[in-house]
């Protein structure tokens, strides 16, 4: 591995605020808070999903001709 | 004093390159987010100093200068520091390096006169083509020159990294290529393979068309093949981006990145899909079957995989950090991270608004839902969410990192580089959300006066002059950013003392290394012949399907139909022709 990356962690940055108070580990990590934000974010979507079906087959009304489509839009 | 260690200090040769690509790269920042502003502000019809017809020739440059200097030039430099910080060696011949950089800064010239030429009568050249340069659009040819100039610039520096890694795979045979290498190369293959599309189209059609050579050009062909590197173009601006999440982001936060593994398969699947995608571009488009651009979409949603990863990964990487900070609880670690440094600040948000901007470019992506918004002015906010703050924003974030690492100098002021980095993520969000909205009720793109008589856009929520002034206001920010981007870039480098408190030239650890995967994942010969069969699969039945639809050169002059099939109908007139 080169040198570079065996320096590890850069406790020299002027600009931390704190300095690092722990070291964790591979298997002391437990990423729960990413978990949360993932999560925040999936719904997000699901959310804006289910908007955009309002915007586009119930605001504009239907964009993709054609019988069995257009049938849905005008739903 | 411990002795410093920045890369200035490692590398000097190197880093004067790397100085210059970056200048380049912050040169055309400012001239085209100044360009940016006066359309702002005319589409807008908050103030017009222009006459409209000039408009196309201020979008051109502003496309030009921002989605192909500005970012391509940052790369070029970055990915010189991550070849040889990661390899720990120097580039083999300083020359050839000086060589792809002149080259690439001749194109930009030749592209930046000739479009300069639509505003200047004493300049002879005209290239109001805008940044996708589509045919009928005809520019004077130094444009096109300039262009592939540019681009086999691009090439050299690429085959600098790969000679580089060579050598260094000679005296290390049996190591994993490091991190940040294996980013470069990976990015530069797909680059390469997709950047054959873009010269075949100039220089086998518009280049001799726009020299008289030959009298006309298929336009569907010429605008397909700018599709196979125009998409592929928006992975080459992100890619050192995510470099940058991977590699710097995690050290930022106190922290290591998460998995080495997961990056690498991030990588490989830009590698592998970034080009079979970009009839994507053209779901509007008549002439390209139905069935094409469904593989193309197809293409599209897994490309949304790697994405996905990169979110889980690079929060994951800032988790530890903020951990190891002292971060507690399950949402309270956040205010543990280092909000006051504005290269992690800067980053952080960009990496934010590119989760916005990952919804809108599902809809885009989206080959029934892509009808609403095609053409419109959401997809300028889509762009300006990814490349516009995903990119751009991160690269200036890095650059408070860089800069003290390349000059030896402390940043000239750290706080206004805060600011400055805020300052850019509420001026995109006022315009950014503005555009997205706008075009969902069909405000178009591309367009000096989207103001019609005896027609009005009819928005849901709000009212077009709300949106206008939100769009005003926004560029307004972002320029005021940008020039405090670059005083701050300015100050700090002439005005600057040098300072021996730089920090290392380090990149972040990982938690779990490449030893955690298979050899296989650095297999790039593997990847790469993948990548190619991708494209042939997505490629060559709609090539040869619009070949023979409008022939080689378009319908002006004789086509050439390279037709499998002999079509009876042809030879009926050719034997017509000969007859008396």
């Amino acid at each position: 591995m080169s040198s570079a990356i065996e320096k590890g962690v850069d406790g020299k940055h002027p600009t931390d605020e704190t300095d690092q108070v722990r070291e964790l580990d591979h298997d002391e990590y437990d990423p729960i808070g990413t978990a949360i934000l993932v999560g925040i974010y999936f719904l997000i979507l699901v959310a804006l999903w289910i908007f955009m079906y309002f915007i586009e087959f119930l605001g504009n009304g239907p964009t993709v001709t054609g019988v069995l489509l257009t049938v849905v839009g005008l739903a | 004093m411990a002795m410093r260690n920045a890369y200035i200090d490692q590398f000097p040769e190197e880093a004067r390159v790397i100085r210059a690509a970056l200048w380049s790269s912050f040169l055309a920042l400012m001239i085209g987010g100044t360009l940016g502003l006066i359309q702002g502000l005319h589409r807008t019809n908050v103030l017009r100093f222009i006459p409209s017809q000039d408009y196309y020739t201020v979008l051109t440059a502003h496309g030009v200068l921002l989605v192909i200097t500005f970012t391509i030039f940052f790369l070029v430099g970055i990915f010189t520091w991550a070849v040889t910080t990661s390899l720990d060696r120097g580039v083999k011949d300083i020359r050839f390096t000086w060589g792809w950089y002149a080259m690439m800064s001749l194109g930009t010239l030749l592209v930046g006169v000739s479009i300069l030429g639509g505003v200047v009568d004493q300049i002879p050249m005209n290239a109001d083509v805008l940044y996708t340069f589509y045919s009928p659009f005809q520019a004077h040819p130094a444009f096109y020159v300039g262009f592939v100039l540019f681009v086999v610039g691009t090439w050299l520096a690429g085959f600098d990294w790969f000679r580089t890694w060579w050598a260094w795979k000679k005296d290390n045979p049996d190591e994993r290529i490091p991190l940040p290498t294996f980013m470069a190369l990976t990015t530069m293959l797909f680059w390469y393979l997709s950047s054959i599309g873009v010269a075949i189209s100039i220089l086998a059609f518009l280049l001799p068309w726009s020299l008289g050579i030959i009298d006309s050009v298929n336009p569907l062909l010429t605008r397909t093949l700018f599709w196979f590197f125009g998409h592929p173009v928006v992975y080459f601006w992100l890619m050192p981006a995510y470099m940058l999440w991977y590699t710097m982001l995690p050290k930022l936060s106190g922290g290591k990145l998460f998995s080495d593994p997961l990056a690498r398969v991030v990588f490989v699947l830009f590698l592998i899909l970034s080009t079979p995608v970009g009839i994507h571009h053209q779901y509007l488009d008549p002439g390209i079957a139905e069935g094409f651009k469904f593989i193309a979409m197809t293409n599209t949603m897994f490309l949304l995989l790697p994405s996905l990863l990169t979110a889980f990964t690079v929060v994951a990487s800032m988790e530890h950090g903020a951990r190891q900070r002292g971060g507690e609880g399950y949402l309270s670690w956040l205010k543990a991270l280092p909000w006051r440094d504005p290269a992690f600040t800067g980053m952080a948000l960009a990496g934010l608004m590119f989760a916005a901007g990952g919804f809108s470019g599902m809809i885009n992506a989206g080959l029934s839902i892509n009808y609403l918004v095609h053409n419109s002015w959401w997809v300028v906010g889509h762009f300006h969410l990814t490349v516009g703050t995903a990119v751009a924003l991160t690269f200036m974030a890095a650059s408070y990192w860089f800069i003290p690492q390349l000059t030896g100098k402390e940043i000239w002021n750290r706080s206004l580089g805060l600011v400055q980095v805020v300052l850019w993520f509420i001026g995109m969000t006022f315009m950014s959300n503005a555009m997205h909205r706008a075009g969902l009720f069909g405000i178009p793109r591309r367009t000096a006066e989207p103001q019609y008589e005896g027609f009005s856009f009819d928005p849901a929520v709000g009212t077009v002059a709300e949106i206008d002034a939100q769009v005003a206001l926004g560029a307004a920010l972002l320029t005021l950013s940008v020039y405090l981007f670059i005083t701050n870039m300015v100050l700090t480098t002439i005005g600057g003392s040098t300072s021996d408190a730089i920090p290392d030239n380090t990149y972040a650890g990982t938690l779990s290394g490449p030893e955690d995967s298979p050899a296989i994942i650095d297999n790039l010969k593997l990847w790469t012949s993948i990548a190619v069969v991708l494209v042939i699969i997505a490629y060559s039945l709609p090539l040869a399907s619009i070949i023979d639809a409008g022939g080689l050169f378009g319908p002006g002059i004789d086509p050439w139909k390279p037709s499998v099939v002999v079509d009876p109908s042809l030879v009926l007139e050719s034997v017509r022709g000969v007859m008396p």
